[in-house]
């Protein structure tokens, strides 16, 4: 059977639900219980960190743009790992090479003489 | 699954390709410079941008200079051992003593003579630039620069 006025009939039930009091006690610890049982059920849903980490990578990997964007950012990282290993063997190489250079010509670089 | 892995890798392998490249390409020059005859007068070379011709040039005086260096050195050596025989001989400072040890300073003085001098000759056979570089450098590296109130401490 359909109400006459739906909104009167809403009004009729909000002003029931304003007037219900429950007046029966709460269990004991209530409180404490249902934070329990929420940690509870926290604790059974955890996922591990690796695996969460490995399917935030996933879905980022699935992106074109981002997969396009990681392997880019790996290549220049590894260019310029290479060029700045380079300087610093060169100028280690040159520093070694200089001091032979002296040691060949001036003998007094030689402790013995 | 598999396309994220494959993604992973390549992007990792891409960087130790670029890496590797890099390095290998970047330092070609040094290793193959390390295995020649003479490694000191190659870095020379490309240290003070010397024409092929420049390069003959100083590694002709080179050899000259390093001979009679040899022969310097082997009288300052023949010199110092004649001053231990002496000195072991005594324990005062003779005549003898004192005349072997102005040859010896005299032998050093000569051979410190002729390698500025060889120095000189090298920095002139440069380009005026390189050449002036090279005399600094070389000096620098050659010269003592201690004061002589420093020696004492």
């Amino acid at each position: 059977m359909k109400p006459e006025n739906p909104m009167q009939s809403d009004e009729g039930l909000r002003q029931v639900l304003h007037q219900w009091k429950v007046d029966a006690p709460l269990p004991p610890r209530f409180q404490d219980q249902v934070w329990r049982r929420i940690e509870r059920t926290e604790a059974e849903v955890q996922i591990p960190a690796w695996v969460l980490l490995w399917q935030r990578l996933s879905a980022a990997l699935a992106r074109p743009t981002l997969a396009v964007s990681y392997v880019t950012i790996l290549l220049l990282t590894g260019l310029l790992a290479g060029y700045l290993q380079v300087r610093v063997t060169r100028a280690q190489a040159d520093e070694n090479m200089g001091a032979r250079y002296v040691q060949l010509v001036d003998p007094f670089q030689n402790p013995h003489r | 699954m598999r396309r994220p892995i494959l993604i992973l890798v390549a992007g990792l392998a891409l960087a130790v390709a670029a890496y590797c490249g890099v390095y290998y390409s970047g330092t070609a020059n040094c290793c193959h410079m390390n295995h020649g005859k003479t490694p000191e007068l190659a870095w020379l070379k490309q240290e003070f941008h010397l024409s092929d011709a420049e390069f003959k040039r100083i590694t002709e005086m080179h050899e000259a200079y390093l001979s009679g260096c040899a022969e310097r050195c082997r009288r300052i050596d023949q010199k110092n051992q004649e001053v231990a025989k002496l000195l072991a001989a005594t324990n005062n400072v003779t005549p003898e003593i004192e005349k072997a040890l102005t040859e010896s300073a005299l032998l050093r003085a000569d051979c410190q003579t002729k390698m500025l001098q060889h120095f000189y000759n090298v920095s002139r056979t440069m380009p005026p630039e390189q050449g002036k570089r090279y005399l600094a450098w070389v000096q620098q590296q050659t010269v003592p620069s201690d004061s002589h109130s420093q020696m004492h401490h």
